[in-house]
């Protein structure tokens, strides 16, 4: 899928990543100097039965605020778990070193207090099924309003109306009424502005999507994408967007962050991303979209090998194995550097433009 | 997208997690060793230790306290060696749980395989038969049946393995029905396996890991429950020993020698522990991956 | 709006929306099931007592009856009709309150068992309010850190507490409370009308005996429930993502959603737990409908059984029933019919 067909304008490539202010920023945002999240040197570890996998290992990135970022990989690349790991919601099993700086200050180690009263508040999610995430036997009113006392001094009245007012900024028609009703009454994609409700409740800078689409169908997905960005423009959010879906975040994100095996192989603006693959994983992935323009009955290109065991990584490229243009130089692991400006990727031998 | 594919990382559904394989390995080893030396103490003990005869013991030697000469547990108040009582209590106990929970598994087993393989009618017939026999207050019937009968092993044996019917028809039935849509199955069938062979080779070595395993839960049950009936004097007749009988008749001297409570108290209590964590490892096991 | 149609429209759509509501017809359903059930145990009952081998009316009379007179009583009796006789009579007596004299008292069976389910029922009552009211706390302290020490000993205590026989437990509380330290009384029951205090005491130890593997038991199923929800549910994810306290999640979410698997679990004990009155009331010569069950075995009371065993079923299948509407009324994923 090029990005034409997707109809997103590219993004001029040669720009600077980091250093542009965004389009969408608050205008109180100091932009460039002081970005909203930067996670250094991410890495979670998980205890399983004696044996210890490494679920993400040393994963960098930064997100202006008001910017959309999109962070790609195969089920089992830690994409998720490294968000989860920002917010504080994963298993006592689980192990977090590196840095990561809301604001300019720290959530790594920070104590589950005070991490607490960050959840929701600065940082809000919305998770994938909508089916799952939201409690079966409880009214949608009283998951919404719940969401908005934890951070706010609010009696019910003053909670109730304005669990509608979100409810009417997620375009639920007849608000009042979804307040009473269970989420079984509700449609998949109904179900997941509910939960975006929810998450808007108490105003976070940060709203954090995992897989918010997957489980709705085509349609839905992208009504909820389209609402998305729109909350994300009116409110000047920021929004970090987890997905195995390449062509959800060339259509929606601004940035994006193709992970493997717990680490960031490629970074870039998503227009410079689709038209200068650099990377062979991502061309991979990008390869295994089915096209129109495709020959007829021409078998899908796949990737062969699996997904790399997390509890013994091999020393260097953690690709090569599935690589088609790896060689010995493999061995030792590529620098995650900015080859060329904005552009940031993990390859000895990256796909030069038109392969 | 065929590289790609949407699930759960893995953040979610680790479960609980479990300490080192060694002390996985105790939560077999323990309950499964104290259960080989329970019953091997009840059914070789007699044998080969020098243990005197349960009854027809001298009323001269009555209530002697343990570690007596010849006594290692004492003498009940009719002077019967008090060790070989429980050994030999255990051993009707042990056969009973054992034939009670075979003959139900057998039969509960067949009936809920047979019942959620074919469906329809007879699914429904079988079901709520068994519904009318999980209604039933089992013991308060057992008890009827056992004093009209006259109490004994083969008719405790009976009147249990009726009542412990529809649990293992109910699990039973419940895997069968989970199996049925497996691909293996519907392969088996549409090979054109006849019924019965499906049954036997395709569906028993699936669901019989849950059998036994409720098998093991139902022996501290089974024998929990023929403890009661000799207790009420319905079970095993005295002067034969049972566990029960020996509560029920430490229970009349429970002031003065409450000593002979304690030792069938005490093996009762063992034997059916040993049981239950045995059961509930198993199924811990199997439920969880 | 006009009304002249003489059947209003709006009316006869509320009765079938009432009537085609998914709780209403799921309650019409199952109180349909309970019927058959009832009356099927009651004919196996009749079936397995008719097939016991001797003579009614030989045991009553004693061995030094003549034949005649053991005609007699057998006729008056009814005993010499086929059995499928019986039981219809039986039957139209049953459902008009009528269960028959007793064999050996003459005095109808019904009046004694108003009185004696009433000992029984106050006996399960308590324990079972011993038994959850502290199996809540246990469990929901046990869940709130999962594998640490309250948690570990609760789990050590309730696998322990499951493998102790009631008789067992029953007389080691005797031994203890009554024998050695005698705080309680070892056996004998006060009524209520000789105040709540004397009748809760004679009622302490027998209650205990009954409430304390079921304590285990509850603890365990509600632990378990809780924690699985804690550790695998996404929308326990979803509530901590919120930025609510713990005890909210556990509280609100996860022990809401356990509570309606705890009603029915409940409600299914009630019928074994029935059965386990017998050997305690005997123990504790109280005078529940256990204790008169076995009177009426060992005496060969088969009307008096025949009615006891009745209505320890119809006891359970409508706890039964109680619990499935109770489960259908209050978890809304029934009660909307999307299950």
């Amino acid at each position: 899928m090029s990005v034409e067909e997707t109809g997103y304008p590219p993004f001029p490539a040669g720009e600077t990543l980091l250093a542009r202010t965004p389009d969408r920023a608050r205008p109180d945002q100091g932009g460039a100097a002081e970005p909203l999240l930067e996670v250094t040197d991410l890495r979670v570890q998980f205890r399983r039965g004696g044996r210890r996998v490494n679920a993400v290992n040393g994963l960098s990135y930064r997100l202006p605020a008001g910017r959309m970022l999109a962070i790609i990989g195969e089920s089992g690349s830690g994409k998720s778990v490294s968000v989860r790991a920002l917010m504080g919601l994963l298993p006592e099993t689980a192990t977090i070193t590196g840095s990561a700086r809301f604001d300019g200050s720290e959530l790594v180690g920070l104590p589950e207090p005070e991490m607490r009263g960050r959840r929701g508040a600065d940082i809000a999610m919305v998770f994938q099924d909508p089916t799952r995430s939201l409690n079966p036997t409880m009214k949608i009113g009283l998951q919404i309003t719940e969401a908005v006392r934890a951070h706010a001094d609010m009696d019910r009245n003053a909670a109730r109306d304005r669990a509608i007012e979100l409810l009417q900024l997620v375009k639920l028609p007849v608000p009042e009424r979804r307040l009473v009703e269970y989420p079984h009454q509700l449609s998949g994609g109904m179900r997941q502005r509910v939960m975006i409700a929810i998450a808007l409740a108490a105003e976070p800078r940060l709203l954090i999507a995992d897989e918010a689409t997957t489980a709705l169908d085509v349609t839905t997905q992208a009504q909820i994408m389209e609402l998305l960005l729109e909350l994300q423009e009116r409110l000047g959010m920021a929004v970090l967007m987890i997905s195995h879906d390449l062509g959800l975040a060339a259509t929606y994100a601004e940035d994006v962050i193709v992970m493997y095996a717990g680490r960031a192989v490629e970074y870039a603006p998503a227009g410079t991303l689709f038209e200068h693959v650099r990377m062979p994983y991502t061309q991979a992935l990008l390869g295994a979209i089915p096209r129109l323009d495709r020959e007829p009955h021409a078998p899908m290109p796949s990737t062969p090998g699996q997904a790399p065991d997390l509890t013994a990584l091999p020393a260097g490229c953690p690709f090569a194995p599935r690589c088609t243009s790896a060689d010995e130089q493999c061995a030792d692991e590529p620098p995650f550097a900015e080859h060329e400006p904005g552009h940031w990727w993990a390859c000895w031998h990256p796909v030069r433009d038109g392969a | 997208m065929a590289v790609v594919e949407a699930a759960p990382t893995l953040v979610s559904g680790t479960g609980e997690e479990r300490s080192r394989s060694w002390l996985r390995a105790l939560e077999l080893i323990v309950p499964g060793a104290v259960l080989l030396l329970v019953v091997g103490a009840c059914f070789v003990g007699p044998l080969v230790l020098p243990v005197p005869s349960p009854v027809g013991g001298n009323i001269l030697e009555s209530n002697l306290p343990a570690f007596s000469a010849g006594h290692l547990l004492g003498t009940d108040p009719n002077g019967n060696d008090v060790l070989a009582r429980i050994l030999h209590g255990g051993q009707s106990s042990l056969t009973i749980a054992i034939a009670v929970n075979l003959l139900g598994l057998l039969a509960g087993g067949t009936l809920g395989a047979l019942s959620g393989y074919a469906g329809g009618v007879l699914d429904s017939v079988i079901m709520r038969v068994l519904d009318v026999l999980i209604a039933f207050p089992s013991l308060v019937l057992t008890l009827a049946v056992a004093q009209s009968l006259g109490p004994s092993q083969t008719n405790t044996i009976l009147a249990l393995a009726f009542f412990s019917v529809p649990a293992f028809a109910r699990i039973s039935r419940a895997a069968t029905l989970r199996l049925r849509e497996q691909p293996f199955m519907v392969a088996a069938r549409l090979c054109g396996t006849r019924g019965w062979r499906v049954l036997l080779r395709h569906l028993a070595p699936n669901i019989m890991p849950q059998l036994i395993t409720f098998g093991m839960l139902g022996m501290g049950i089974i024998i929990v429950i023929e403890g009661a009936l000799s207790f009420l004097g319905l079970g095993i007749p005295p002067p034969a020993p049972s566990w029960g009988n020996m509560i029920a008749q430490g229970q009349a001297s429970l002031s003065a020698t409450p000593i002979l409570v304690v030792w069938p108290c005490v093996a009762l209590f063992i034997t059916v522990l040993a049981f239950n964590l045995l059961g509930e490892t198993l199924r811990a096991r199997w439920s969880g991956r | 709006m006009t009304t002249t149609a003489p059947p209003d429209p709006r009316e006869s759509r509320v009765l079938s929306r009432v009537l085609g509501s998914p709780s209403v017809r799921l309650i019409g359903k199952r109180v349909l099931m309970a019927v058959p059930i009832i009356l099927g145990v009651s004919i196996l009952t009749f079936w397995v007592l008719s097939l016991i081998p001797g003579n009614a009316a030989q045991q009553v009379l004693g061995p030094d009856a003549t034949a005649a007179q053991v005609r007699a009583l057998e006729q008056e009796l009814g005993l010499d009709q086929p059995a499928v006789t019986r039981y219809l009579d039986w039957l139209g007596g049953a459902v008009q309150g009528d269960l028959g004299n007793s064999l050996i008292s003459g005095q109808p069976v019904s009046g004694e068992l108003g009185s004696r389910l009433a000992v029984t029922g106050e006996l399960v009552g308590l324990a079972f309010v011993i038994s959850i009211g502290l199996a809540v706390p246990v469990a929901l302290l046990a869940a709130y850190k999962p594998n640490r020490l309250v948690d570990r000993i609760s789990m050590v205590v309730s696998i322990t507490g499951l493998s102790v026989a009631n008789y067992v437990l029953a007389l080691l509380l005797v031994l203890v409370f009554a024998v050695q330290m005698t705080v309680f009384p070892a056996i004998g029951f006060v009524p209520l009308s000789e105040g709540v205090g004397a009748n809760l005491h004679s009622l302490a130890l027998p209650a205990a005996a009954i409430a304390f593997p079921l304590f285990c038991f509850y603890t365990r199923f509600l632990r378990g429930d809780l924690v699985d929800q804690m550790q695998g549910e996404d929308y326990i994810v979803t509530a901590r993502a919120k930025g609510i306290g713990p005890w909210r999640v556990l509280l609100r979410h996860a022990f809401r959603n356990s509570s309606f698997g705890l009603i029915t679990v409940v409600g299914l004990n009630l019928g074994t737990l029935i059965g386990s009155t017998v050997i305690i009331e005997q123990i504790f010569a109280l005078p529940g409908i256990g204790q008169l069950l076995l009177q009426a075995i060992n005496t060969r009371d088969f009307i008096v059984v025949q009615a006891c065993v009745v209505v320890f079923a119809i006891i359970a299948v409508l706890a039964n029933l109680v619990a499935d509407l109770l489960y259908a009324v209050l978890d809304p994923r029934i009660r909307y019919g999307s299950r």
